[in-house]
């Protein structure tokens, strides 16, 4: 599943015999960060402690933990935490579905968990005495309506918050301003991080997102259907990338910085559906209805991220959607 | 984007109300027949509270989902079969799964205007199966416009493929169109749609007025065969977009002809602005609740427009039919 290069393990090294605690450890995130530690200790011995946190366990990790030791599973809401395990180094606070259905059909509910949680989280970590670094794993969508192919971390767009659409986005505005309130008022090292768009193995197909429905769809052999006019441009990033980023941001980010997590080059939706069909083979169209005349954009900018912390995209688009199709036909069909 | 409007044709659902859901199977077969030939976007079959609704409370269907589905897709080759799904009455894997089986093309799940929440599940099932999902806010006319866009943004985001607002009561001006079209077509993603009762006499202007607006998809009833004062007559609607250029794609004369056989074969008795679809309207009760209300009110001795003013006091919608009867024994108390 990785194939990592001399550097990154290196660079890496710096997680060996450390405690790592997860929050929503058992979401997308928190699946592939638990892949990569795991994949850290069985192939290079690095002797970590992982725990999660999480409402609940999915199948894909529960075999997992009941076959080893390295991985401490404490199932609970973050919100009803009242104390992390003494010894812990590290934090990445992944709680919080991204999902719009959820956050539409329980948006009080959803604030709650970003805010309280975060909340909670922050105050748990306060008592950490071998505290090294907190990842807060904000949102690409704080950048509100900006339209770009070009986000930088610096860039911010409009947000109405009257729309039931401003839920996430602003809660998560709010938990990044709460952080950065900790880290000011109590000095915690705090990195916020921006995740854009994925697509790859453990996510749903389920999942309200184009891509997702273009290659259930196809897989499937459904007609690919585009409501508007294929114009709007989004990019994706394969979770292995996500991952190895998020651990450098971890170990290597400043405390207080703010990082853009996903990919820079960005594809049209109808340019992502021809390449599922493509990759696919099946002989299905692809219906474009042009219902609406959207030409959206929503790209990160990573040349900061390139620039202090020597990351880059490793997984292009087409290995990312080939990778992504071969593991939704084994495991989802 | 284009001038194209998807004519949507409710006479075989919206009309069951007018005929107590009575239809036959050769109704639906000429019927289907008939409209497959015209153009029009799809046609919705049912019970007039849609799928899995046939009960002692909103009524009993002559036939059943199946029966009328199967009879409705075996006719039609051009034309979608749609269906109108309110979850409670219909569940996934009772009705939605079998509907699939039986061969329907699009499914509208509805909900009333403020619950939009309750069709997450439905939406997303039918999506999943790669069908076509709309998302129906039902008596639009009973909230605020910034609400209805909340609702609309949820049901968009649980897949739906269009929403429409249905003016359930018959009750809008056509400021009150123009506001709500407006509103939701600047702010959704998706086509939106229009689905107007003629209460007010104003079915096919304000049908225009939400094409104005920004609809995509305006329902209609041949002869303006629905509940109570009936639907957009869609065979004028479809001449009056005729003049105005827009494309719909629709045969007018094979239109024509399929309402002169609804005329025939469906209409038993001719679709009238009653006194009492006025009074339903300015009450802004819900069209299909005239004839429960007219046999209460007979056989209680109390007028019904007095139920109807009572009943929008208590902002009832449809699936509280029950309630009529509560109403007329405290009204002939009060008598």
């Amino acid at each position: 599943m990785f194939t990592l290069t001399e550097n990154e393990i290196s660079n890496l090294e710096k997680l060996k015999n450390k405690e790592i605690l997860i929050t929503g450890g058992s979401g997308f995130v928190g699946t592939w960060l638990t892949q990569l530690l795991l994949y850290l200790n069985d192939t290079y011995n690095f002797n970590i402690t992982l725990y999660l946190i999480a409402r609940q366990l999915t199948c894909n990790l529960e075999a997992l933990i009941d076959s080893r030791k390295d991985i401490i599973f404490i199932k609970n809401d973050i919100r009803n935490i009242r104390e992390f395990p003494k010894d812990i180094a590290y934090i990445i606070h992944a709680a919080s579905s991204p999902d719009n259905r959820i956050y539409m059909s329980n948006p009080i509910e959803s604030m709650n968990i970003i805010s309280d949680g975060t909340k909670n989280t922050m105050e748990n970590a306060l008592l950490l005495e071998k505290l090294e670094k907190i990842v807060h794993l904000s949102s690409g969508q704080i950048y509100g309506s900006l339209d770009s192919h070009n986000i930088t971390e610096n860039d911010f767009g409009k947000l109405n918050c009257n729309s039931i659409s401003a839920i996430y986005p602003e809660a998560k505005r709010y938990a990044e301003t709460l952080v950065n309130a900790y880290r000011s008022l109590h000095k915690l090292p705090v990195v916020q991080v921006r995740p854009f768009s994925f697509i790859g193995p453990f996510m749903s197909l389920n999942k309200p997102w184009a891509v997702n429905s273009f290659i259930r769809d196809v897989l499937k052999t459904k007609n690919i259907r585009i409501l508007g006019n294929g114009k709007p441009v989004r990019s994706y990033m394969y979770p292995t990338d996500m991952a190895v980023w998020i651990l450098t941001m971890l170990l290597y980010g400043k405390s207080g910085a703010s990082y853009n997590l996903g990919s820079d080059v960005g594809i049209s939706l109808e340019e992502v559906a021809i390449k599922i069909k493509n990759i696919v083979g099946n002989d299905v169209s692809i219906e474009i209805l042009n219902m609406n005349d959207s030409c959206s954009e929503f790209v990160p900018n990573i040349d900061y991220v390139r620039h202090e912390l020597d990351l880059d995209i490793t997984v292009n688009i087409d290995d990312t959607l080939k990778k992504s199709i071969q593991w939704f036909e084994k495991n989802l069909l | 984007m284009t001038n194209k409007i998807n004519l949507y044709d409710v006479t075989l659902r919206d009309g069951s109300h007018a005929i107590a859901h009575q239809l036959s199977i050769e109704q639906v077969e000429h019927y289907t027949k008939a409209i497959d030939q015209t153009g029009v976007y799809a046609v919705e079959v049912g019970h007039g509270n849609g799928l899995g609704a046939s009960s002692v409370l909103v009524g009993k269907s002559q036939l059943s989902d199946e029966i009328l589905l199967k009879t409705a897709k075996e006719n039609l080759q051009h034309t979608k079969l749609g269906i109108h799904v309110i979850p409670g009455f219909a569940t996934i894997k009772k009705d939605i799964e079998n509907a699939i089986l039986w061969g329907v093309d699009v499914f509208r799940v509805a909900s009333h205007c403020t619950e939009a929440d309750i069709t997450e599940r439905h939406i997303g099932y039918v999506r999943n199966k790669g069908k076509e999902a709309y998302g129906l806010l039902m008596m639009s006319h009973m909230t605020s416009p910034e609400i209805l866009l909340d609702e609309a943004i949820k049901m968009q985001t649980y897949g739906a493929e269009g929403i429409i607002i249905l003016d359930s009561a018959g009750s809008y001006l056509p400021d009150d169109v123009k506001e709500r079209i407006t509103l939701l077509s600047q702010n959704l993603n998706v086509p939106v749609g229009f689905h107007a009762h003629n209460n007010l006499g104003l079915g096919i202007s304000n049908s225009l007025v939400a094409i104005e607006s920004g609809a995509q998809i305006i329902d209609g009833a041949t002869k303006g065969f629905g509940a109570g004062a009936g639907n957009a007559q869609l065979e004028v609607l479809a001449a009056v977009l005729q003049k105005i250029n827009y494309q719909t794609n629709i045969d007018l004369y094979k239109l024509l002809d399929a309402a002169d056989m609804v005329e025939k074969d469906l209409i038993k008795e001719p679709i009238t602005i009653s006194s009492l679809s006025i009074v339903s309207a300015m009450a802004g009760v819900f069209s299909g609740f005239s004839k429960h209300v007219k046999r209460v009110a007979k056989e209680l001795n109390v007028d019904p427009r007095d139920i109807f003013m009572e009943l929008g006091r208590h902002k009832v919608v449809a699936g509280q039919e029950d309630t009529i009867i509560d109403i007329a024994l405290k009204l002939k108390k009060r008598i």
